[in-house]
């Protein structure tokens, strides 16, 4: 009974079918995004690398001069311009991810403290606003922050912005438009964390004598720990290269990164500056997810936390 | 209990409780093969599924190989054949490949090599979808975007037939497994038993030439399992279909089977009827499954007085093999010493009371031998007693490795 | 006792942060029906604003383009990725890595990337061979690029949590492969298929740059023009079409609250 010898042509007839079922249901899709997105995002990686011509379009030869004028070396001299630019990006990223994360942690804990029946409801009043267009609910915030507002005239009789500024443009109206922008993104995550959390664990933490701060600290914190990761992925990478925001609540002075970008492809017009500044979005990209799998893999469990 | 309910011609009277109801008792009392289902509704359905059922068929298999990945031998030449209107069990522990077998008799897997005939018609390559043969299978497979009724009704309507008879036959066959009002319920309202039932009914409404299943039972608890398994057996019995049932219980296999194929490593080991397989098994392999332990390596033979670990022992008209096997339900233990021929010295080291009998575990000599004794109301030897074994000689049986 | 306190403070901390939610939007509401054209002091009610939408052309074309968009995107979208999401579940233990770094891309990928790469993709094909220029019709193409991973995502979920053995089952019944489709994996996929345009639609609609960078000269969506308005200066209209959409949305967020309800009965 020696298995040797039998050709497998039953078999081998089986792969050949499989695989063509594999490509006829894959294909269509993988190939669209091969056209429309790897092709595309591939000639924007090349551009960075190209010359720009007169009137903003890449030409030949070759050149790493797009990079040496993101890092702010131009026609005359070196200027700060872009630098600013790229650390306001990471500063108004670091600074919107942690007001969001205080803000969301213990709204999301207090949901899951409600009763079952109203959960999905508060949840579903978190998210909606984020449903709507983010012009508009960018626009509601000029609204609101516009000079002779009520928020306005508050500031500026407790002397924090001067008289008739109004508090937008500006990159307190940025930070905030971005922590309004991002909340739900950060309390689904923890909420769902929190949901999932073993309560045994605190109670066997309170059992043996943790005071309410270390029962915290040892018992819920750590479970928590995924569901922050991946909301902080949420938001971080997209609030690093926001546009809408910026360009409607920062003014000139509130430029961030993305909007640096997206000017070299309109009114500015150097496209390879602008893909530059792209790729350096990319590799902030990359190396955001990059961290998150590391540390969620030493979490345990980090596969689930991305999406 | 259960060991005597396998010598079937012990009870055959009419009050059997259900849960010793032999394949050699219901046949007693089923009815006679043509009063079949389809029979009963025949007016509504067409001719040429009238005559599937009627015509169980056979199923012949020839050199069938199965091979999964590398390094995986499924099946490694099966060559057997089924009978029309049999109920033929495949048995064997988890990864032996009865499971494949009954997959590539349903079509859902392909034989790498090897030729599949089901009522003398080649089927090897052919579709599930175009094989008249029907799967319960293990986790029942309802779909649950479908209504009972729909679920019942699925096969027919892919065959394309016509609503009105569809629905008859659906009510025929809900009438037949007594189904009752659940036809109206969804499939996530149902239990286990219920749930297995439906699946059941939806295989055999279609009137297949053979109904596969696939350890159909093992998901339910033990008192509707044999509930179960008696059902089974006369709605088996009453079709007349050749049914082609997949288990890793011996028990069960023993109750329900004309025939058993026991697998093992994807080569059939035995084939035989329950009986047979249980008091002859072919090979050492069979003979631990079919839950023998009193196996004895053979040293040396005088004609039929075999030398083995226990002592010399004489038998009766034994075959060849390097193996005795003593079945403990032959032994009997007699109080004290006594001395004579197949007469062995012991020593209890174990008892467990059934209730209905009692299990030994004796200390032969430097060997151990297990013992059972029906509790006829005379007295149970007590752990530590000296007793005599009494080995009959036409119990010895012989097998090979 | 310090317990109760926490729970107050946090009862407390909600509602201001529902307030925080919901204040710019009730603002954009509350001067769609302002009588002036005062950004920031209400003068009075009227439907002034409202009634000027409907004569404004440009504003029902963007209207219609969004539509158009948002409609046509999600169906292709559905059907290219209901297709993956069905090859990704059959072929399950392949080495498909490739296909997941494929289908994460438009995902991960910063929106403000996405839009310009396929805008300087679209504009150097259309300067070679004339194809893709600019408009709905490149706008689409964009769109169902970053439609297709969640549909393919959401039906794969759907397939996976199914009894495999359901598909072999419907084999054993004698459902040929087009049957198959069409009584066993539809049918069974169709709650997945549901969310997945919807959430398709929310998507497209809800786009902003992408469309951007993708749109051409007369193919300004709704939040196109709101930009545009804005960046020239507010009128009150842009409070009023903002207000309709706002409302579309608070409809869209109380039907599916009936539906998760009903879901749960």
């Amino acid at each position: 009974m020696s298995y040797a010898g039998v050709i497998p042509s039953a078999r081998s007839r089986a792969m050949v079918r499989e695989s063509r079922h594999l490509l006829l249901t894959v294909a269509p899709g993988a190939i669209w995004i091969i056209i429309f997105l790897v092709l595309p995002s591939a000639y924007l990686m090349g551009v960075a690398f190209m010359t720009n011509g007169p009137y903003g379009l890449p030409e030949m030869p070759l050149s790493l001069g797009s990079f040496e004028r993101l890092a702010g070396f131009g026609f005359l001299g070196w200027s700060p311009g872009n630098l600013y630019t790229l650390l306001r990006s990471l500063w108004q990223t670091l600074v919107s991810t942690g007001l969001v994360v205080l803000v969301a942690y213990p709204i999301a804990y207090y949901i899951s403290t409600c009763r079952e029946k109203w959960r999905p409801i508060m949840l579903l009043l978190v998210v909606v606003p984020s449903w709507t267009n983010q012009v508009i609910r960018t626009f509601g915030w000029m609204n609101l922050l516009a000079p002779g507002t009520p928020l306005s005239s508050l500031a500026e009789g407790l002397g924090l912005i001067a008289p008739n500024m109004g508090l937008y443009p500006s990159n307190f109206a940025v930070t905030l438009g971005l922590v309004y922008n991002f909340l739900p993104f950060m309390v689904l995550p923890l909420y769902a964390a929190f949901e999932k959390l073993d309560t045994a664990q605190v109670e066997a933490a309170q059992d043996l004598y943790a005071s309410p701060v270390r029962a915290f600290w040892h018992a819920v914190f750590p479970q928590t720990l995924p569901g922050l990761l991946a909301g902080v992925v949420l938001v971080a990478i997209p609030a690093f290269g926001m546009y809408v925001i910026p360009e409607l609540l920062g003014g000139g002075k509130g430029m961030m990164l993305g909007n640096l970008v997206a000017s070299q492809f309109s009114g500015g017009a150097n496209w390879p500056l602008g893909a530059a500044g792209a790729i350096l979005m990319l590799i902030a990209t990359f190396i955001g997810l990059y961290a998150m799998r590391r540390i969620g893999k030493r979490l345990g469990g980090g596969e689930e936390v991305v999406i | 209990m259960a060991l005597d309910a396998t010598t079937s011609d012990a009870i055959t009277t009419d009050s059997i409780p259900a849960d010793s109801i032999t394949a050699d008792s219901i046949r007693t009392e089923s009815k006679p093969m043509t009063d079949t289902l389809t029979l009963e509704a025949a007016d509504t359905s067409s001719t040429e599924m009238e005559e599937s059922t009627r015509d169980a068929s056979s199923i012949e298999m020839q050199g069938l190989h199965k091979r999964f990945g590398r390094n995986t031998v499924a099946l490694d030449g099966v060559d057997l054949v089924i009978e029309a209107g049999e109920f033929f069990t495949l048995l064997g522990p988890s990864g032996c490949g009865k499971t494949t077998l009954l997959r590539i008799l349903a079509g859902l897997e392909e034989a790498d090599a090897g030729r599949l005939a089901i009522g003398g018609r080649d089927v090897t390559e052919v579709p599930p979808h175009q094989r008249s043969v029907n799967t319960v299978f293990q986790s029942y497979a309802l779909f649950p975007h479908l209504s009972v009724r729909e679920n019942l009704a699925f096969g027919l309507k892919m065959r394309g037939m016509p609503p009105e008879q569809r629905e008859a036959r659906v009510a025929k066959i809900a009438e037949f497994i007594q189904l009752g009002d659940l036809v109206e319920r969804r499939v996530d309202q149902l239990s286990g038993g219920q749930r297995q039932r439906i699946a059941l009914a939806r295989a055999l409404v279609n009137e297949p030439d053979v109904l596969l299943l696939d350890e159909p039972l093992s998901a339910l608890d033990a008192g509707l399992r044999s509930q179960l398994q008696v059902e089974l057996l006369r709605v088996q019995k009453r079709l007349g279909m050749t049914f082609v049932f997949v288990t890793h219980d011996q028990d069960e296999a023993m109750v329900m089977s004309d025939r058993i194929a026991v697998l093992n490593g994807g080569v059939i080991q035995q084939v035989g009827p329950p009986r047979e397989v249980y008091e002859h098994p072919a090979n050492a392999f069979v003979a631990r499954f079919m839950g023998h332990d009193n196996l004895y390596p053979i040293s040396a033979r005088d004609g039929d007085r075999l030398t083995t670990p226990l002592g010399v022992l004489r038998g009766e008209a034994v075959g060849e093999g390097d193996l005795l096997l003593i079945r403990p339900e032959t032994l009997d233990l007699l109080p004290g010493e006594q001395q004579g021929d197949n007469r062995l010295p012991a020593t209890v080291t174990e008892r467990l009371y059934r209730g209905s009998h009692a299990e030994y575990r004796l200390e032969v000599g430097e060997t151990t031998l297990q013992a059972t004794l029906n509790n006829r109301g005379r007295r149970l030897p007590e752990v530590g007693d000296r007793v005599t074994v009494s080995v009959a000689p036409e119990d010895l049986v012989t097998l090979s490795e | 006792m310090r317990k109760r306190t926490l729970k107050r403070s946090l009862t407390g901390f909600w509602w201001f942060t529902l307030a925080f939610l919901y204040l710019p939007l009730a603002v954009v509401a509350l001067f769609s029906f302002n009588a002036s054209n005062s950004a920031a002091r209400f003068t009075g009610f009227s439907w002034r604003w409202y009634e000027r939408l409907l004569g404004n052309e440009e504003i029902l074309s963007a209207f219609a383009n969004s539509m158009v968009l948002a409609i046509v995107s999600s169906v292709i979208a559905l059907v290219v990725g209901c297709l993956i999401g069905y090859g990704m579940y059959r072929h399950r233990h392949r080495k498909l890595g490739w296909l997941i770094v494929l289908i994460y891309l438009p995902i991960v990928l910063p929106d403000i990337v996405f839009g310009i790469s396929e805008m300087a993709f679209f504009v150097q094909v259309h300067r070679l061979t004339g194809f893709l220029q600019p408009g709905l019709g490149t706008m689409i193409i964009a769109h169902v690029t970053f439609q297709i991973p969640f549909v393919a995502l959401i039906v794969y979920s759907r397939f996976v949590g199914l009894d495999p053995t359901l598909f072999e089952a419907a084999k054993d019944l004698y459902a040929t492969p087009t049957k198959r489709v069409i009584h066993f994996m539809l049918p069974t996929i169709k709650p997945a298929l549901i969310s997945a345009f919807f959430l398709s639609f929310t998507l497209s609609v809800d786009d902003f740059v992408i469309s951007f960078f993708t749109a051409g000269p007369e193919s300004a969506t709704l939040p196109i023009y709101i930009w545009g308005a804005i960046k020239k200066g507010v009128s009150p209209e842009i409070n009023a079409i903002a207000t309709l959409m706002i409302a579309a949305v608070a409809i869209v967020a109380v039907i599916s609250l009936i539906f998760s309800r009903r879901r749960q009965a």
